[in-house]
Order: structure tokens, then sequence, then C-alpha cells
């Protein structure tokens, strides 16, 4: 049996359940519908409270 | 984004969407379409030369509809993959016509026009559904005027105004000033396309246009034909030009946007809509309110709701700051209507709840805070995978297990479980992924115990 997992969506919530299962050793599939993963967070110019960057 | 990219264990499959799902916890297969962006993508270098020579012109979605991209193209200039895709939909050889200049200009020799869509099946021990959410459609408030009143926008359309790498590089142009700007652009072009002619005229015949023309318009030259297709072309030509000087004018008085309203709680805390808060909007709006004043430091702004929901780490004191130092006014009152002023500017009408009286007030741009709707294709991935959603149509939890879904061994997380702000989509995400990690880690003890 496989132990991958599956992660359906590529915006900043499905990039951080990967990279969080990634590093704990575990093989991700990451499916995005879009061209480019980055999801809404990415026409985000800026996040509060701290007006960082988005991307 | 970038670490996704590279990380050895993540196989990202973008442009791609789940087509089946079968088995339980532990144990799923999957079927997924891979869909043919007819560029091969291990030669694919992202260089772009493509875009530049492709002449198809299409609205560009990532910067909502405000910017142009061409029918081949990269999502957006950072996105990863970098991989360069055709749109099926626009592109001109795709469409049966002759072209084909991106397969020529490719030096890579990527594009591959008969690419077919890719199926392929994995075997998974966990889900996890991060689908996010779509912006909720203001058109539906009909007193709000979206898509009639050009200078009435969404959120997400203001930050893509506000992005130095979005359509106006980040200057508050209105959109209003912008399709004047767009006319004046295409007017030029005919109208030097025009003097071109003229000027091969004005050579044959020796003689500026002008003078000609006034010379035909008082009957000379009555009989001649050369003369008569000059004397019309003449006319056309001043049919673009004199609007064009018009038009000039008045973008001359162009500025940016400086008086902003932001209108909270468009489509949630509505009962036509929405009954639920977005959570989000109110510090959103602040957030575009103060980087707008850090833009252009005369820019005031006017936030417009029932009350600001600052409820995080930080959140007020990031409100106040915004009140004190980025010419922000709070004002207490629901919108009734927005209307059309002079100039464009739009026109709010609202009630001062703390005054009790109905106001107007004019401004350069309403930037409308938008609900957080679940996203369309929602419905058919909960079929797909066999989840139930709730009521409003994000996937359904419960508050003692808020990453699991009514099936065991599929998570959420993000906004397809309900609306919420980056931190807290962030800690979902960590969340859900440690419960995706105890089923893929319970198989391999299973294993151990299955060779024991």
């Amino acid at each position: 049996m496989s132990k991958d997992i599956l992660v359906i969506g590529g915006g900043i919530a499905g990039m951080q359940s990967s990279l969080d299962l990634a590093d704990m050793g575990i093989k991700v599939h990451l499916v995005e519908k879009l061209p480019s993963i980055g999801g809404k967070m990415a026409q985000l110019d800026k996040t509060f409270p701290t007006n960082d960057c988005a991307i | 984004m970038l670490d996704v990219g590279r990380h050895p264990n993540i196989e990202l499959l973008a442009y791609s969407e789940v087509e089946k799902v079968e088995g339980e916890a532990g144990d799923f297969k999957v079927t997924i379409r891979r869909k043919a962006r007819y560029v091969e993508d291990d030669k694919c270098t992202g260089c772009g030369a493509c875009a530049e020579k492709c002449p198809t012109v299409v609205s560009d979605a990532f910067n909502e509809g405000l910017g142009e991209r061409r029918a081949i193209y990269s999502y957006f200039a950072q996105g990863i993959p970098s991989t360069h895709t055709i749109d099926a939909d626009h592109c001109r050889q795709l469409n049966g016509k002759k072209c084909g200049i991106c397969a020529k200009t490719c030096q890579a020799e990527a594009i591959n026009f008969d690419q077919e869509d890719r199926v392929l099946e994995l075997d998974v021990a966990g889900i996890i559904i991060a689908a996010g959410y779509d912006v909720f459609d203001p058109s539906l408030i009909p007193e709000y005027r979206y898509r009639e009143i050009a200078n009435v926008v969404t959120a997400i359309e203001f930050e893509r105004l506000l992005s130095a790498s979005g359509p106006t590089g980040g200057h508050m142009d209105r959109p209003s000033d912008r399709a004047v700007e767009a006319e004046i652009a295409g007017l030029e072009k005919k109208a030097e396309k025009s003097q071109k002619a003229l000027s091969k005229l004005e050579e044959k015949f020796n003689e500026p246009s002008d003078q000609f023309y006034k010379k035909y318009q008082a009957g000379e030259y009555k009989d001649d034909e050369d003369r008569k297709k000059w004397a019309d072309k003449y006319a056309a030509h001043l049919a673009v030009t004199e609007p064009l000087e018009v038009l000039k004018k008045k973008a001359e008085a162009f500025t940016v946007a400086k008086r902003l309203a932001f209108i909270q709680c468009v489509g949630s805390r509505d009962f036509r809509f929405y009954p639920f808060c977005s959570g989000y909007c109110c510090m959103h709006s602040i957030k575009e309110a103060i980087i707008s004043h850090e833009h252009e430091p005369e820019t005031t702004s006017s936030i417009f709701g029932m009350d600001i929901r600052a409820v995080g780490k930080g959140f007020e004191e990031y409100k106040i700051r915004g009140g004190n130092n980025s010419n922000i006014t709070y004002v207490r009152g629901r919108v009734a209507e927005i209307t059309e002023g002079p100039d464009n500017n739009p026109v709010v009408i609202y009630e001062d709840t703390r005054e009790r009286k109905v106001k107007r007030q004019e401004f350069d741009m309403v930037v409308l805070a938008t609900a957080c709707a679940p996203t369309k294709g929602i419905a058919e991935l909960a079929k797909t995978l066999g989840v139930e959603l709730d009521k409003y149509n994000f996937i359904k939890t419960s508050s003692l297990s808020p990453v699991d879904s009514t099936t065991p061994g599929i998570f959420v997380c993000g906004c397809a479980e309900s609306p919420m702000d980056v931190p807290e989509s962030v800690a979902q995400a960590s969340s859900a992924a440690e419960r995706a990690a105890e089923i893929a880690f319970q198989t391999d003890l299973e294993k151990e115990k299955a060779v024991a």
C-alpha cells in the first residue's frame, strides 16, 4: 500500500500542507487546476497585518 | 511557492483535475487528468518568447480582466511551474486557422499542437482538499451597480491595481480613465495608418491634404476620380483625429484615484446571499487603504461597515494605526446605493448611524469587500470524493475535528472548509497535513505488522 498523500488545490493552504508532509518524508502529489500554483494569495499585493509581500 | 516546485517529495501536477476516487482511508485509487498545455513541460524553459510573438490578445484572468495576455501564456510572471500554456479556446492554430508563430519562435521546440490530455492513476493513503474559494459576484446586488459604474471594483481587482507587477504597475489609475486611454491608443493606431496613406497621396499630388480638401469642398476637382478618393480618405482621417484630440484633452485632467470608499459585507452578513461573516474582508479593506496611502500620501479612505471586525493577533492595532496614520475614516453605516456622478465619480448613499442621517458622498473609486463564496467546482469535487457539504457548500466538518471531512482519510483546510484569512489557512493546512500523516504512517505500521 502506498503512503503517498494527494493534495487538491495549490493555494496557500494546499502549498503549506504539501510542504509539511514533504518535510516529514511523505511523498505528495499536488493537483492544481490552473496552469500555476499560488492561488488567490499570489494575486494579493501584500498581506495584513504586517504588510509582507504575498509572493 | 518556489519551495513547493523544488521539493523532491512533491510531485506538482498543475493544470490537472481529479476525475475519480475509489477506495478507503489508507488505500485510495485516484484518477487524474493532466490537461493538454500543447507545450512540452520538459522542454519549455519559460522564456516567454512565444507569448511576445503570439498575435491573439485575451483578457487576463490573473489580473481579474484588468490586463491582457496572449493565447500562449504563463499564468503569472512568477508562476510555478513556469511552463507556458496554450489557451485552446483562443489559439488560432488550434481553432483551424493558419498560425503556428509560437512554434516557429520557440527555440526549445517545446510547442506540440498534437498533445492530448494524459490520464494517470495514483495510489494514495490520504487526501487533503484545499480547493479554496471564489470571490462573490457583486453584480448580484443591483444597488451597487458593479459592472455598470466603471469605477466600482472588487477588493481583488483593487489588489491587482495596487500591485507593482499588476496591469497599472501599482498606480491607482481608475478603470474609466484606463478605458479612455485604451480608446486613445486604438484611435492613434488608426490615425497613424490613415496618415501613412495620405502622405503617399500628398507626395503624388504635391499638396498638403488640408489645403486640397478646402479646395475640394469649394467645388474644385469635381470630375477627378483620384482626387475624390483622396478627399474621402481625408474625411475618414478627420473622423478619427477629431474625437482623438477631444479624448486627449480629457485625458490631460486624469489623476490617480485619491478619494476611496470601501464597502464592507458585500454578499456576506446579507440574508439575500450569505448570512455568515467572511472574516477577512474588514482587515483586507484596511490593508488596501493603508497601502494606497503609502503609494499616494494624499489618499483619503472611508470604510463603510456595520462594525469593523479586527479579531486576530495585531489586527486591532493595525486598524487604529490605519486611522491615525493613513487618513482612514471608519463610517458606521450600511451603504444603500451607489450612483454615478460627474467625471465617472461614484456617489455613495448611506445612512450615518451615529448621526442618524442619510448622506451622499462622492469618491474617485469604490472598492467592494466581497464575500468568500464556495468555489464553483466544489459540489462536483465533493461528489467525486464522496464527502458531504454544509448548507453553504463548504466541506462539512465538526467543531471538535475541524479538518476531518465526513469520509475517513479525507481532510480539508483553508477556505474550502470555511472563510478564513492567510494565517488561519496556514495553521489549518499544517493541522490537515498532520492528520494525513497519521494515516500515511499507519499504513507503514500495518505493513510491518503484516511482515511480523
